[in-house]
Order: C-alpha cells, then sequence, then structure tokens
C-alpha cells in the first residue's frame, strides 16, 4: 500500500489531522474543565464564608439553622454540607458521617461518598474547617457532573478520531484511484509509443484539470517528436536513395575504369566521370552537414554585425560571370545601412544558395535580382526569378530537406538548398518567405526588424 | 635535400595514402597516428611543415599545435577535420594553424596548400610594390597592370584574383583557395563561379598570339607561370 505515493500522501494527512484535533479538544478539555472547578471552589469557598458567618453570630444553633435553610431552600442539587460535633457525630448535613480520610482544615479534597438522599456513592469535592469549639464543618460539590462533562469529552474525541480514520481512508482510497487512473492512462499511453505507436495520445477528459494539461503538454511534445522523428525517417530514406544513384554509377564508372579492354582515353573519361560523382556525393553529404551543425547552433558565437547590402553586393558580383555565362543577366539593389546581427559565411552560403537556384530555374535571357532592402519595416535579402516559380501549395514543403518538386529535375546535391536557407534563418531567428514575383520565384531571407536607432543610418 | 613532412593521422588508411602521396611528391615524410609521439617529432624538430588531424585518440591536433607554439616553433601547420570548414576554421587559426582543411580532400588540395604554407614567410614583404611573371606587370600601388607594355583594364576584384596568382606563380592554386583568398568565403560553392572568373581575366591577359600565363591543371585548379 505504500508504494502508492497517494495512500502514502493520505496516511501523512491522517496523522497530522488526528494529532492536531487531539491537541485542539485535549487543550479545549483542561481549559474548559479548569474554569469548572475554579467556578465551583469560588461557590463552596463563599458557603463556607456565609457559614462561618453564621457561627461566629449565633454559634451552632445558628450554623445548623442556616445549612439547615440551604439544605430546605438548595441554591442547586450538587451542594453538599455536613456539620459534625466533638465526637464526629452529624449534627446536620446531607452526608451520613465525616469521612475517615479528611483531616477538618487540610484545603481541599476529593471523596467517593454516599449522600444521604442518593443510592450511589458519588464524587465530592470538599473542604472543611474546625469550628473555634471543636465542631468540623464540610461544605462540598458533587462533581459527578464534571466527571460526566470529562467522560462526553473523551467520547467526542474518540468518535472524532474514528470519523478522521475513516474519512481519510475513504479519501485516500478514491484519491488514490482517481490518480492511479490518470497517471495509468498516461503510463498505457507511453508504453505503446514506445510499443511503436508513434501516433498514440494521452486521452484528454475535458476536466481543464492539472491532469489534462499535463497531458495536452505531453501529447504536444509527442506531436514534435513525432514529427523529428518522421523528418529523420525521410531524410535517412531520402539520403539512402540519394546516395544509391550516384554511388551505382561511380561503381559502373569505376568498373569500366577497371576494365582492361577500355583504352586509355576512355578510362581517363571514366575515371573523371567517377569524380564527378563522389564529388556530388560530398556535396550532399556536406550540406546535411552543415544543416546539421547550424540548427544545432554551432556558429551562433561568432556572430558579427553584417552589412546586407555589402554581402548582397559581394554575392552578386561573385555570381554575376556565371550568369552572364548562361545568358541571365545578374542585377543588384543594394540598400545602404542595413545590419543585422548574424554569421557572415552562414548568411552568404544561404544567399549564394538562392542565387544558385534561381541560376538553375532562371530562363535564358532573363534577370536574376539580388536586393537587400527593407521589408515590411525590417531588413531583407532578396532573390528574385523569372523562372516557373513555385506553386503556392508547394512552398512550405520547398523548405525541407530532400524535397524535390519536380521528380523528373533529380539534379546532384539538389533538394538540400532551400533546406540549408531555412536552417540558416531558423539560427538568425529570421523568416524565409518563397513568393510569387508574377512570373517567377521571390525568395525572401527577412530579419527581426533593427532597434530603434540604429541599422537605418548608413 | 628534399623537404621533411611530419603526418600526424590516426586513420590508417588515410595516413598510408597520405604518406604515399607525399613521398611520390618528393617529400619525405614522418607519420604518426599518435598525438604524443607526433608532439615529441614536432619539438625535436627538423620539419618543414605539419599535417595534423584535429581529433586523435590521446592529444588532439589543436592542443598539439598550442603545444609545438608555446615551445616557440613557427613550423607551418595544417589542421585536418571531419567537421565543417566555416566555424572550426577560426579555432585552428586561433591555435596557430597556417592552414585549414575539411575532410575528405583531395590530395591535390593539400599538395598545393603545403607549397603555399610552405612559401608563406618569404612572400610576407610588405615594401613590395611590384608584381611580375614574364612579360606580365602589376603595379600594387597604382592597382594597374600591364603585360608587354600593354595596358589591362582589370576590375578591383580581377586585379586582386591575379595578385593572389602572382603571389603563388609556379604553384597550383585551387578554387577553393581563390574563393577563400580573394572572395573571403569558407565554402564551396556548387557552380562553376571561379571557373568563370578564371577564363573573364583569361581573356584580359592572355591576348591573341600571346603565350599563355594563366594555366589550367587537371582536377586541381589553375596555376600562373611564365613560359621558360
Amino acid at each position: 500500500m505504500f508504494r502508492n505515493a497517494t495512500m502514502r500522501l493520505v496516511a501523512a494527512h491522517l496523522v497530522l489531522v488526528a494529532v492536531s484535533t487531539a491537541l485542539v479538544l485535549g487543550s479545549l478539555y483542561w481549559r474548559i474543565g479548569g474554569v469548572i472547578d475554579t467556578e465551583q471552589q469560588a461557590v463552596v469557598e463563599a458557603e463556607l464564608r456565609g457559614l462561618a458567618d453564621d457561627f461566629s453570630r449565633g454559634g451552632t444553633p445558628a450554623l445548623a439553622a442556616g445549612i439547615g435553610l440551604r439544605l430546605a431552600n438548595p441554591p442547586d442539587r450538587d451542594a453538599i454540607y455536613l456539620l459534625v460535633d466533638q465526637d464526629g457525630r452529624r449534627i446536620t448535613g446531607n452526608l451520613a458521617h465525616w469521612p475517615p480520610t479528611v483531616a477538618a482544615g487540610n484545603g481541599w479534597s476529593t471523596l467517593n461518598l454516599y449522600r444521604t438522599d442518593r443510592a450511589h456513592p458519588t464524587e465530592i469535592s470538599a473542604l472543611s474547617v474546625k469550628l473555634p469549639n471543636g465542631e468540623r464543618l464540610l461544605v462540598g460539590r458533587d462533581v459527578a457532573a464534571r466527571a460526566a462533562f470529562d467522560r462526553t469529552l473523551w467520547r467526542a474525541l474518540l468518535w472524532a478520531l474514528a470519523a478522521i480514520v475513516a474519512l481519510s481512508a475513504a479519501t485516500g482510497w478514491l484519491l488514490s484511484r482517481l490518480v492511479s487512473g490518470r497517471i495509468a492512462e498516461i503510463d498505457g499511453a507511453a508504453r505503446a509509443i514506445m510499443g511503436g505507436a508513434l501516433d498514440r495520445r494521452v486521452a484528454l477528459r475535458g476536466t481543464r484539470d492539472e491532469f489534462d494539461k499535463l497531458a495536452g503538454t505531453l501529447n504536444a511534445m509527442l506531436d514534435r517528436i513525432e514529427t523529428l522523428v518522421r523528418d529523420l525517417r525521410t531524410v535517412t530514406d531520402s539520403l539512402a536513395h540519394d546516395l544509391r544513384s550516384p554511388l551505382g554509377r561511380l561503381v559502373r564508372h569505376l568498373e569500366a575504369a577497371a576494365d582492361e579492354e577500355t583504352v586509355p582515353e576512355l578510362r581517363q573519361t571514366r575515371i573523371e566521370q567517377a569524380l564527378r560523382e563522389a564529388e556530388s556525393v560530398l556535396a550532399t553529404a556536406t550540406a546535411l552537414l552543415d544543416i546539421s551543425r547550424i540548427d544545432a547552433g554551432i556558429g551562433a558565437e561568432q556572430f558579427t554585425a553584417v552589412d546586407l547590402g555589402r554581402l548582397a553586393a559581394d554575392v552578386a558580383e561573385l555570381y554575376e560571370a556565371a550568369a552572364e555565362e548562361r545568358s541571365l543577366t545578374l542585377a543588384c539593389d543594394a540598400a545602404p545601412g542595413l545590419v543585422v546581427h548574424g554569421h557572415d559565411q552562414l548568411l552568404a552560403l544561404a544567399l549564394t544558395n538562392l542565387v544558385e537556384n534561381a541560376l538553375k530555374h532562371g530562363p535564358a535571357g532573363s534577370a536574376i535580382t539580388v536586393s537587400a532592402r527593407l521589408d515590411e519595416g525590417r531588413p531583407a535579402l532578396v532573390v528574385a526569378d523569372r523562372g516557373p516559380g513555385i506553386p503556392e501549395a508547394d512552398r512550405a514543403r520547398a523548405l525541407g530537406r530532400f524535397v524535390r518538386l519536380d521528380p523528373a529535375r533529380g539534379s546532384p546535391g539538389a533538394g538540400l538548398g532551400l533546406a540549408l536557407v531555412a536552417a540558416v534563418a531558423r539560427m538568425h531567428g529570421a523568416e524565409i518567405l518563397l513568393g510569387d514575383d508574377g512570373p517567377g520565384l521571390r525568395a525572401t531571407l527577412r530579419f527581426a526588424p533593427p532597434p530603434a536607432g540604429e541599422g537605418l543610418s548608413p | 635535400m628534399s623537404r621533411r613532412i611530419l603526418v600526424v593521422e590516426d586513420d590508417v588508411d588515410t595516413q598510408d595514402y597520405l604518406a604515399k602521396a607525399l613521398r611520390e611528391a618528393g617529400y619525405t615524410v614522418e607519420a604518426t597516428a599518435s598525438g604524443r609521439e607526433g608532439l615529441m617529432h614536432a619539438i625535436s624538430g627538423g620539419f618543414d611543415a605539419m599535417v595534423l588531424d584535429r581529433m586523435l585518440p590521446d592529444l588532439d591536433g589543436l592542443s598539439l599545435l598550442r603545444s609545438v607554439r608555446a615551445a616557440g616553433l613557427q613550423t607551418p601547420a595544417i589542421l585536418l577535420t571531419a567537421m565543417s570548414a566555416i566555424d572550426e576554421r577560426v579555432r585552428g587559426l586561433r591555435a596557430g594553424a597556417d592552414d585549414y582543411m575539411v575532410k575528405p580532400f583531395s590530395f591535390a588540395e593539400l599538395s598545393a596548400r603545403l607549397e603555399t604554407v610552405m612559401r608563406r614567410p618569404a612572400e610576407a614583404r610588405p615594401e613590395e610594390t611590384r608584381l611580375a611573371c614574364g612579360d606580365l606587370e602589376l603595379d600594387l600601388i597604382a592597382r594597374t597592370a600591364s603585360r608587354g607594355g600593354r595596358g589591362i583594364e582589370l576590375l578591383p576584384r580581377e586585379f586582386q584574383m591575379l595578385e593572389y596568382l602572382m603571389r603563388r606563380q609556379g604553384r597550383v592554386v585551387t578554387r577553393t583557395m581563390l574563393l577563400e583568398g580573394v572572395w573571403d568565403y569558407r565554402f564551396d560553392p556548387r557552380t562553376n563561379v571561379i571557373d568563370v572568373h578564371i577564363s573573364r581575366l583569361r581573356r584580359k591577359i592572355d591576348a591573341e598570339g600571346e603565350p599563355a600565363l594563366i594555366h589550367t591543371v587537371r582536377g586541381s585548379g589553375y596555376k600562373l607561370a611564365a613560359a621558360s
């Protein structure tokens, strides 16, 4: 039972409540009992003084008369009086005889005695004095009522404890059933997921309590993990597929080169072809490694102030000749003073990827524009081409790894360029937007707005 | 006497391949797989250059290099790494490496870079104002170029490329080296950007009828050399 956390909690709670109840009732008992005792003693002392006055006024007869008056007309039924002579014989009172254990003038004593008007012995608290003529007077009160009060209180205490134990046990059982039930649901879902059912989720009860909140958080986490796993699976599958084709060609080229009947010139060609295939495999691996490292945040410590205009101009200048060779014109429109905090090499790498993409898709004779400008008030790098563009439905997907929108166009190393740009964007807290340039693709890398008063002046 | 190269590389295949290729290229090679052993060799001196792997089982390449530099030795060193050049380079250069290469690399690239790091001290002459290769001349102050008295109009970047090639004339310069040395980009573009820039430069330098100065080295890169 104590392996159950709820039961342990309830047991601790039970002990705490029991102890505090006992403390409350106990202190109540002491306080009330004390007050009752003090009042009774005050009454007895007053009676004794009144009777002593009677005696000093008129001697034994006046005293006896006073007692008689009080017995005939009792202020309450608990008063006890006894007057005995020098020899201990009863003169008057409602006690049969002087209790043998009591010596007059010795203060308070508690006795169990027979009253003349009761059949059973009762508990009496009494005070006695020796009168100047040798007679003895005892005044007391029947404290049976007080004892009854004690018993009632004790019984209440015991009942309260019993009720607390019973209630706590019941609550504990219910609570532990409730908690174990919810935990068992989560546990079951987790085990099912470990068993391979990645799409399993923890059921929500719609109670909006802590358990539902926890289940919601867990489900969100599981969604994220499932996405990552699916992503990883896609990457692994695609990687295997992407490497198989060039590696297959590589093997064929090398086999042909190794063939003794191949003429030397052809052998050289085959080896060079093999080399190109190996380079394409290497490019794929490098791009993948770069993406992982960028996503892991490696290089973030090398962030510096990067002038986007300068970056765009440099990249445009690097590619201008390559564009011209493909009968494309590459124009650069770089606004001054757009400074972002970033990794200059990675930003340049991202921009070259966008430009290479544009070179690949722009039709001969068309223009490519590389610009650094403000886009909705935020610094941005924009590359626009006049190619076929990307259909709106495919734009989000285009940023994933190994995504080929046109399956027929399987150029080596493709499918990672935009994924790399997206990774660089994530690292810089920037957005990557693929838009329609009517016609053509407009890829925008939009950064966070510059802090006020900075970055806009050249 | 042939120049001595220390190779510290724990991967047996890579070590064998490097040692064999370097010996064939005419170097004397000392190879070891242990960082500690490599450090002892390096400190005992007598090497013209070192090729160090970044990751070694006992003492990693960066620490080895720091110890060598702390001992006051300036032996040129090239670090090899399996990691990305983009950010690892900074750490390598800070530890005192003269150059940095990402595995896998071609031997042509390594050999070109080795030649460069071994000659570096000789070329660090700030007072140099003119460079020449055959009848090609470069005025570093006026930023002008001429060949055989014929003035050549060069864009700023073309001037930088030519200066880079002329400072390394007679040696192979790879595309990656050019991209790094002239554009300061430490990644490989997938398209032939460098080739296009070189062919533009070549059209200006090697006019029709003139003997070619810019040569393409198959499988490696380019070389600026006057016909001898």
